[in-house]
């Protein structure tokens, strides 16, 4: 019997921004379902895709209230096809308007979860759609 | 307040009561306040019997100040209106400045963005994506210049959300910007956020010294205001932000408190008498939700506050022992769905603040859990202060409150519990110990985490969020910064490297790395620095070189 693989799931938050609630909160929830979190805290786009293909991660999960997030976001998701990671799920949480969630998901962004969204959804959203290998 | 012969008559009737109560069903099994306080049914004299009026509730204006630190509050003179402000580039944000003051604010609050506040240029390559989203950019003189062009600053105070990694190159370029206009120093009024314990725990970021050069450079500020700026405040001790996480009222006065006590403690060891600099410590704190439980927080803090200086610091002058402080709306109570809501509750939190007496406030906008605020939402933020001051009458009394049976009962409890709250603190060692050891860290973790379940438990209802939502959306205009704010600084920083002497400009940041090697106050060779244009990231390195960096503790 095999045992099987725990997702593992890289919570980061692109640039400055400071407020670290959010992204803590989806940590524990993550953990708490089973899943191997790696939270690296406020780094780069660049070191970002960098921790994520080092670690080998399902999900990068991205963290953002600071207003940034359409120069930052698409950044990270072109740096993980450059480094062939695109089977990675890209998830993004934060402050961001309504209007700009096409174009983060235009840009390669799978999910975006606002303020007010559960954790278990955003447990569910994985667990449904994280590609195994 | 009451005769032994009188209570026991109370009690009586009491039974008799509570008997009645039984045939009447309630909607929960247990009411508690936001900081888990279990609430009674009814609060009456038998709740308030071991309250003496003079020794714990007293007269305004003087001790304990339970019902204010001023004789006549709000009937002498409002609280300021104080707005925050920051985006774009300088020029941006003078003109939001200007159109504040224009429909009616009476103080300024500034707020830097990010790569200012974590010491980073504009042309930073790594930063330059951040330039202007979340505050105002400053990388020289040039900015505040700019930012304060056409505001008189000699006749308004001027808040300055500075972290407490730059607050001595922010607050130099101010006074030197005073300078320029012939301003006494002496004369200048306003505040300095420069609390050290945010960015050692309340704003997560990269790159960032260990807590205890960070607080000499805080307790730094405190010195130079001592003794040349002497109606600033040099530091602000960030309740707000520390209640944004999901902490409770009592951790979020114990932790302002005991960040009081670890500047004062330094500034004593630094040989300083506690009524030269006390009279300037102000607060920062949170408007919650829990209505009453924020006003008893805000009476309880100013007896706190008196008695730790009387009898903890042995203070003399009054003005060391008066609660001074602004208030924000908590902002993480507002929502992104149906955001007209937010301006309800906006103006609930505001009206506790001002129950509560504070000295300052900012009512959040609208928009806050969307994008920063628009012109028109900022102009019903204001606009909530002003029904509040013109219309309500809630200003024509001191401490209208005072004397609720359930408002004297709760500040009590609060004051007990925060107290309790600052024995553990100082059985760690002090506020700057317990931030080493990740205590602090794991305190707000766990607040986080309880809060998050608790809403999704339904437990902490949220309208709109959890009860009550709609499919429907009202849309909302979407803010947005100057999007070449970047740029434009950009072309400004070539341009000030190219014009200024850059042989002074490193004179001076040599004489700053002397002054930190040697442990000297650092806002002298800092405010040199700054007046040769030397940029906030040749600066910040400086700090960043000799005192090193700091891994934050992580803690889930």
């Amino acid at each position: 019997m095999t045992s099987e693989r725990k997702l593992r799931v890289l919570l980061a938050k692109p640039g400055l921004d400071g407020h670290w609630r959010g992204v803590t909160v989806v940590s524990k929830a993550l953990m708490e379902a089973g899943m191997e979190v790696i939270y690296v805290g406020n780094q780069t786009p660049e070191q970002i895709a960098e921790v994520a293909v080092q670690e080998d991660v399902d999900v990068v999960g991205l963290s953002i209230l600071s207003g940034p997030h359409l120069k930052l976001i698409p950044k990270v998701v072109k740096l993980l096809k450059e480094k062939s990671a695109e089977d990675v799920l890209v998830l993004v949480g934060g402050v961001i308007p309504k209007e700009d969630i096409p174009k983060l998901k235009k840009a390669g962004v799978h999910e975006f979860f606002g303020p007010g969204t559960s954790t278990k959804k955003i447990v569910e959203y994985i667990q449904e759609n994280v590609k195994k290998t | 307040m009451f005769s032994k012969e009188e209570l026991d008559n109370i009690r009586k009737k009491e039974e008799e009561w509570l008997k009645i109560c039984e045939g009447w069903k309630e909607r929960k099994e247990m009411f508690k306040t936001y900081s888990g306080f279990p609430i009674k049914r009814l609060y009456t004299p038998l709740d308030v019997k071991d309250i003496n009026y003079l020794e714990d509730v007293g007269f305004p204006g003087m001790p304990p100040y339970t019902r204010g630190i001023y004789p006549t509050m709000y009937r002498g003179r409002f609280w300021t209106i104080r707005e925050v402000c920051g985006y774009g580039t300088p020029e941006d944000t003078n003109q939001r400045l200007k159109y504040l003051i224009e429909h009616g604010e009476t103080g300024l609050n500034i707020v830097f963005d990010y790569p200012t506040h974590n010491g980073y240029d504009s042309d930073n390559p790594d930063f330059e994506d951040e330039v202007g989203y979340g505050g105002v950019p400053v990388d020289t003189l040039l900015d505040m210049e700019t930012i304060l062009d056409g505001i008189p600053i000699e006749r308004m105070s001027t808040s300055l959300i500075n972290s407490p990694f730059v607050a001595q190159s922010i607050f130099s370029m101010y006074l030197a910007v005073a300078e320029k206009r012939g301003l006494d120093f002496r004369n200048l009024y306003g505040t300095n956020q420069n609390d050290f314990l945010m960015w050692a725990v309340f704003c997560s970021s990269s790159n960032v010294i260990p807590p205890r050069p960070l607080h000499k450079l805080t307790v730094d500020v405190v010195e130079y205001c001592t003794n040349h700026v002497p109606k600033w405040h040099p530091i602000s001790f960030a309740g707000y932000n520390y209640r944004e996480t999901g902490i409770n009222a009592v951790q979020e006065l114990g932790l302002v408190f005991a960040n009081a006590i670890a500047c004062i403690e330094e500034m004593l060891e630094r040989g300083y008498k506690v009524d030269q600099f006390a009279p300037r410590l102000s607060f920062f704190l949170s408007a919650h939700n829990d209505f009453f439980e924020e006003i008893a927080k805000y009476r309880a803090a100013r007896r706190i506050w008196y008695k730790i200086m009387k009898e903890r610091f042995k203070a003399e002058n009054p003005a060391s022992y008066t609660f001074r402080f602004h208030v924000q709306t908590a902002g993480s109570t507002l929502t992104a769905q149906q955001p007209l809501n937010n301006i309800v509750r906006t103006a609930y939190q505001a009206l506790a603040a001002v129950l509560g007496g504070a000295q300052s406030l900012h009512t959040n906008s609208y928009d806050e859990a969307i994008c920063l605020p628009t012109a028109q939402a900022v102009l019903v933020a204001l606009r909530t202060q002003h029904i509040l001051q013109e219309e309500t009458n809630v200003t024509s009394t001191v401490d209208p409150l005072g004397g609720s049976y359930y408002i004297e009962y709760l500040t009590k409890e609060i004051e007990k519990r925060v107290f309790e709250y600052l024995e553990t603190i100082d059985a760690m060692g002090g506020l700057i110990s317990a931030v080493e050891k990740g205590w602090v860290h794991s305190e707000v973790s766990k607040a986080m985490i309880e809060r998050q379940k608790a809403v999704e438990k339904g437990e902490l209802k949220i309208v709109g969020v959890n009860c009550y939502q709609t499919e429907e959306e009202i849309p909302v205009e979407v803010f947005r910064p100057n999007p070449m704010a970047a740029e434009a600084q950009k072309e400004k920083l070539r341009k000030i490297k190219m014009e200024r002497n850059n042989e002074k400009v490193k004179e001076t940041l040599d004489e700053l790395r002397k002054a930190c090697e040697k442990n000297e106050n650092v806002v002298y060779p800092t405010f040199k620095a700054v007046k040769a244009y030397a940029t906030i990231q040749e600066i910040s390195t400086v700090f960043r070189e000799v005192y090193g960096i700091w891994t934050r503790p992580l803690i889930f």
